[in-house]
């Protein structure tokens, strides 16, 4: 075959004729197609339509149960005041509920590129590994808050719309103010974004090392439930502050009679710290190694 | 030759995994413009070597420039204009093949959107463009990795054994394809384990064998240094046509180990010969050509001990070649 003249005495173009985006906007573009390819999993799609539907069907059934689930932080309250749904379910979800539900979606995000052998169709489209690696933890976060708030409201609406919206016992017995009830509950939700936020960086980072969607699903659900256990074998206080789960309780100084913010202070501090740690090691791990499978 | 900065330029490019290396100080150039190939057997390095290219896997050694520019200073940018994929193309399978492109696309920008269906029917996808990836059969996945290439529209396109796995319309029409685009002024890189394949597409190529190159030069050099094609020969007397053999100093004839006559010549002693034996009144019942002259030299390169030294193809720098393909 004869090389053609023209092209090869042509001096070389410029690399290209339409404008690339560049850093941060590189970034953005790859936060779009990591959110579009979210959207189009059914499993994405199926964990939010179950935060949404779930909290409903829970209060039916719990309206048909004479027994209340007294042990449980107002349990006792169910069926008095449809505020305390939501700050029933967020007691129970911290235990093994948010972190299934973040690591759905960060413990699958990197190792899913693993599994298909995508990383090499995605790597060799002028994104480097550290705007890809943005891109993805922002998209789980992103999932992360969504669940969240998706959660808590459709929580708040079935207590209030099945049950109705009455006055509500503090923590401390005495009546909240009912015209501030709903915003300390949606408050006492938010508080515990950073821990999940926590998880979602614990999920990124199984996700990353092991390269296995399971390993990053059921990774950070394990780990939970052990720092549970430990929490619940009483275990030393200082390690105890130092546990993802533990800021998963800070809510409750916000609906303590005079409110007290130390331990949400504290279990921020926690969970960033598990946020930099784990997407630190993630992110080394990710720029570091050799795409040598698919 | 094309004067200027090279599309593809690599020197002493070492990859090693643990102990061993796969490639092993590899010098290499490719023009702008040149359909160049990488030939080698199995685990010569092929994709290890395209796999640095693409940024996929760090060089422990040497370096690496595409179109001029460096990982180290242009970092992604490095690939503007380059496209193409290593082993089989992968995509999402839960999306179909038009989304996985518009994906792409979304990664690309520069309204690589536009041209989707433009590259969907240079690969002959339009049709099964809906259909999810999951269901494609491995020669449209292959194809649709060229669409995905395309659609970047590179200056350079790198493929790394296009027509593995396909069936023979599939190679045919995977050859014809990539010699479309080169004529269009594409400059290509591809990687091969075929001879024929690279004789056919190829203006210049590298012959890996171990990690190190054995052979570099057009394709032209190699068919001159390339030995006497081998054929076996089926005659109605084959001791007397050995007995004929001696008056022809040009051709190799033997016993054959599977029967009849094994006869090493170029075409035309061969056919000199084979004149002969009709002349003695010996029938020629079948002429098989058994190695192509460039495939038994691909052997050659390839089987023979390297430290052996082959002579002179493992000799022959690059720079001598740009000369030649001009
Ligand atoms: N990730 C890896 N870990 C260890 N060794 C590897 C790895 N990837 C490649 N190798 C080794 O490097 C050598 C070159 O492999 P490579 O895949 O580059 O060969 P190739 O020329 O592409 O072969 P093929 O024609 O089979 O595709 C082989 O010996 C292979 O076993
Ligand atoms: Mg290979």
């Amino acid at each position: 075959m004869t090389t053609p003249a023209t092209t090869a005495t042509a001096p070389v173009p410029p690399a290209t004729a339409c404008p690339r985006p560049v850093g941060r906007g590189r970034v953005v573009t790859a936060y779009r197609w990591e959110i579009t390819k979210l959207a189009a999993q059914a499993r994405t799609r199926a964990t939010l339509a179950v935060c949404l539907v779930a909290p409903f069907v829970f209060v039916v059934l719990l309206d048909r149960q004479d027994r209340l689930p007294k042990d449980t932080l107002y349990g006792r309250w169910v069926h008095a005041s449809g505020f305390a749904t939501p700050l029933l379910v967020l007691g129970f979800a911290a235990q093994w509920v948010f972190p299934l539900l973040t690591s759905l979606v960060a413990g699958d995000i990197f190792a899913s590129e693993d599994q298909h052998g995508t990383w090499k169709t995605i790597l060799t489209r002028s994104h480097s590994r550290t705007q890809i690696f943005w891109a993805k933890a922002l998209a789980a976060a992103t999932f992360a808050v969504l669940l969240l708030a998706v959660l808590a409201l459709s929580c708040l609406a079935a207590g209030v719309l099945l049950v109705g919206h009455q006055p509500l016992e503090s923590l401390s017995g005495t009546l909240l103010p009912s015209g501030r009830t709903a915003g300390l509950v949606l408050a006492a939700w938010a508080s515990t974004l950073p821990p999940l936020l926590g998880f979602t960086a614990l999920g990124i980072m199984l996700s990353v090392l092991t390269r296995s969607s399971p390993a990053g699903i059921v990774g950070p659900i394990i780990l939970g439930l052990l720092m549970q256990l430990y929490a619940f074998l009483n275990g030393a206080d200082t390690i105890r502050h130092l546990l993802l789960v533990t800021p998963f309780d800070a809510w409750h100084g916000l609906l303590a009679a005079h409110p007290y913010y130390g331990p949400l202070r504290d279990g921020t501090l926690v969970s960033v710290g598990y946020i930099l740690i784990c997407l630190a090691i993630a992110y080394t791990a990710l720029r570091r190694r050799d795409i040598t499978g698919g | 030759m094309a004067v200027g900065v090279p599309a593809v330029e690599a020197s002493g490019l070492v990859k090693r995994f643990g102990g061993l290396i796969a490639v092993d100080h590899v010098d290499l150039r490719v023009d702008v413009g040149e359909v160049y190939g990488i030939l080698g057997p199995n685990g010569a390095g092929k994709t290890t070597f395209l796999r640095m290219l693409f940024g996929l896997i760090r060089p422990d050694a040497g370096t690496l420039r595409v179109f001029g520019r460096t990982w180290g200073d242009a970092g992604p940018s490095m690939l503007d204009g380059v496209a193409g994929f290593i082993e089989s193309p992968r995509f999402y399978p839960y999306l179909s093949g038009r989304r996985n492109l518009n994906l792409l696309a979304g990664l690309d920008r520069g309204g690589a959107d536009s041209r989707i269906d433009e590259v969907l029917d240079v690969v002959d996808l339009a049709r099964r463009a809906g259909d999810k990836v999951g269901g494609y059969s491995f020669g449209m996945r292959q194809r649709l990795g060229v669409a995905a290439s395309l659609l970047r529209d590179p200056r350079l396109l790198v493929l790394d054994e296009p027509a593995n796995g396909l069936d023979p319309a599939g190679i045919r029409d995977m050859r014809a394809l990539v010699k479309r685009l080169a004529a269009g002024g594409l400059t290509v890189l591809l990687s091969s384990h075929n001879m024929d394949e690279v004789e056919e597409i190829c203006d210049n190529v590298t012959i890996m064998r171990t990690g190190r190159v054995v052979y570099h030069g057009s394709i032209d050099q190699l068919r001159a240094q390339a030995p006497d094609p081998s054929h076996r020969l089926m005659t109605s007397d084959d001791e007397q046509a050995l007995r004929l053999a001696a008056g022809h100093r040009a051709v190799a004839v033997s016993v054959h180990p599977d029967g009849g006559l094994a006869l090493r010549a170029q075409a035309a002693d061969a056919d000199a010969y084979i004149i002969a034996l009709g002349r003695s009144n010996l029938a020629v019942r079948a002429l098989h050509l058994e190695i192509a002259p460039l495939e038994s030299l691909f052997f050659m390169l390839t089987e023979t001990d390297p430290e052996a030294g082959f002579g002179e193809p493992a000799q022959t720098q690059p720079d001598t070649l740009t000369g030649v393909t001009s």
